[in-house]
């Protein structure tokens, strides 16, 4: 390989448009992903993630911007770009009538140039995604974790160069999870460029090299985990129990200053820089109340209250 | 050749094809009864009971056992029937329930080649379907019940693909619009079992002036009739030329609409 094709991004996607319904839900979104690095998806239902997916991937043709997968444009070289592509969608989509090793040898057959000796490849990703024992079932027996290992096994079959998933811890039990994310270790480990959404904050900062956060169908920030947690939310969170003495002041504290609490159960949630924070004890020095880094969950709390105020 | 047209004699459209082939053989021995055992038992039933009942028929001038009447009428209904079945109800189950379809789009095979590969498969299954009903009348004709001008075969295989192919694009545009299964039975009670028996296939039109006009515009009468010349009098006729000119026409006016509306239905989008 040489050193210009190993600088091209897994995916370099520029300036996404796309209306659907009346509603433009992305609007001049870019995403860039390297090999051997996971990028996380963020954002609120509604964001425009999984349409900015669908248009990486090719299932919405995008009203301006351009998608190049491993260089190839997506419009112009659509054949090259899908053969370096996988693509795990969030609904369980394989091939009912197929046993899980027939899904996976089908689904190879949906590319060219195919890989050589397919079926060695197949009972090596079999093991390596734990499949192996359950080859011959149907795969509406298996278990909800190990139905996501088929289909991220199937994104890979064809040793792709990027591979997307959709969600893909959405509804499994905390071990099932925790397989698929040794799962995406794995693959980027192996070098493939990983996109991936995701709800669960946990997984998103313990997978995601660098996250990029989506609102309204644009990208609201983007970097590493540290960076955008001051960016959006701020330094420090302070909790305040709603229901302690004084309490009751902060709210209208918060407003005054233009800033926004959340009110998270019974707590009150503040977002303060240090300037913040030190205006705040001294604001408030008979009140008892903690101090927190910053969590993931904070910037989506912080994110859906400001949707609220839309 | 334009877009949709080219797309399929790509390799996916195939690949596709070959996915609902595999998956057919698995199951040959459930597989192989319905294409045997229907016109066997329609025949049996119609051909020779309830024939038997009958005077002899008039068509076109000559006097019939209502068996010979029926037999090439079987043929067109089977190639009919065969590839609504599938273009309408399997190939619905396969985009709506089993969402196999949405697994195959991320991949290199795009929508055109999982609609051709539909509808390339609904065509090669009324095909076969239609040969096993060639197998039973052949076995009419060594009981001594039938006789037919088998040496017109090679000619009716190939027409009776074409004529499929065709069908299937109505079968693809109902599985494009039907909002779900239940409404399956619209269609299939509505359209295509009328059409399906009053088409020259079971019994002679009346001769009515509207039932005659309708009737020149029917592809599947046209077949049917086609096949009757040939098979019983050994006569290539204009009814096949007329068949196979509805069916072109039916088949380039519907897949490319067939694909504009899975297009929206799939993807949500135009």
């Amino acid at each position: 390989m040489t050193a210009g094709v190993a600088e091209t991004p897994g995916i370099e996607a520029r300036g996404l448009v796309k209306t659907l319904g009346g509603k433009r839900v992305v609007d001049g979104v870019d995403l860039v992903c390297h090999a051997g690095e996971v990028v996380g998806l963020l954002g609120p239902n509604g964001a425009g993630k999984t349409t900015t997916l669908r248009l990486c991937h090719g299932f919405l043709r995008p009203d301006a911007g351009t998608v190049r997968i491993a260089g190839y444009d997506l419009a112009t070289s659509g054949d090259d770009a899908r053969r370096a592509l996988g693509v795990c969608t969030q609904d369980d989509t394989f091939d009912g009538d197929l046993t899980v090793r027939g899904n996976l040898a089908q689904t190879a057959r949906y590319f060219r140039p195919a890989i050589p000796a397919v079926s060695e490849h197949i009972d090596r990703l079999l093991e390596q995604f734990g499949l192996d024992e359950f080859a011959d079932r149907r795969p509406e027996t298996l278990s909800g974790g190990y139905r996501r290992r088929l289909m991220i096994a199937r994104a890979v079959v064809h040793q792709p160069k990027v591979v997307f998933l959709d969600e893909p811890t959405t509804g499994l039990d905390p071990q099932a999870r925790v397989g698929v994310w040794e799962l995406v270790a794995r693959l980027r480990s192996e070098g493939l460029a990983v996109v991936l959404t995701t709800h669960y904050m946990d997984e998103a900062e313990r997978l995601s090299d660098r996250l990029v956060v989506m609102q309204w169908g644009r990208i609201r920030a983007t970097g590493t985990t540290r960076d955008l947690l001051g960016d959006v939310v701020g330094e420090h969170v302070v909790v305040v129990p709603s229901g302690n003495p004084g309490a009751d002041r902060v709210e209208a504290w918060v407003r005054a200053r233009g800033g926004r609490p959340s009110l998270v159960l019974s707590d009150w949630h503040l977002a303060l820089d240090a300037a913040g924070l030190a205006a705040f004890v001294v604001a408030f020095p008979d009140l008892r109340y903690e101090v927190r880094p910053p969590t993931l969950d904070d910037l989506f709390l912080s994110l859906a209250g400001e949707e609220r105020l839309q | 050749m334009n877009r949709p047209f080219r797309s399929a004699v790509e390799w996916q459209s195939r690949a596709i094809l070959g996915r609902h082939l595999r998956v057919h053989l698995k199951n040959w021995h459930t597989a192989m009864l319905p294409p045997v055992c229907e016109p066997l038992v329609l025949l049996l039933a119609f051909g020779v009971g309830l024939g038997r009942q009958m005077t002899a028929l008039q068509w076109e001038g000559r006097s019939l056992d209502y068996l010979a009447y029926l037999g090439p009428g079987i043929l067109a209904y089977t190639a009919f029937m065969t590839s609504f079945f599938q273009s309408l109800f399997s190939a619905f189950m396969r985009m709506r329930y089993q969402k196999a379809w949405e697994g195959q789009l991320t991949t290199q095979v795009r929508l055109e080649h999982v609609v051709w590969g539909e509808a390339l498969w609904a065509a090669s299954m009324a095909t076969a379907y239609s040969v096993a009903v060639c197998l039973v009348l052949s076995g009419f004709g060594l009981a001594g019940l039938l006789q037919l001008h088998w040496e017109w075969l090679p000619v009716v295989v190939p027409m009776l693909f074409l004529a499929a192919l065709a069908f299937s694009s109505v079968g693809l545009l109902f599985t494009a619009v039907l909002p779900s299964i239940d409404h399956m039975g619209l269609p299939f009670f509505l359209v295509i079992m009328p059409v399906g028996f009053a088409s020259s296939t079971y019994f002679p039109l009346p001769d009515v002036p509207w039932v005659a006009a309708l009737a020149q515009v029917n592809p599947l009468h046209h077949l049917a009739e086609g096949l009757r010349w040939l098979l019983l009098a050994g006569k290539p006729t204009w009814h096949l030329a007329w068949a196979m000119g509805l069916c072109g026409l039916l088949l380039f006016a519907l897949l490319p609409l067939d694909l504009r509306l899975l297009r929206r239905r799939v993807f949500g989008d135009v």
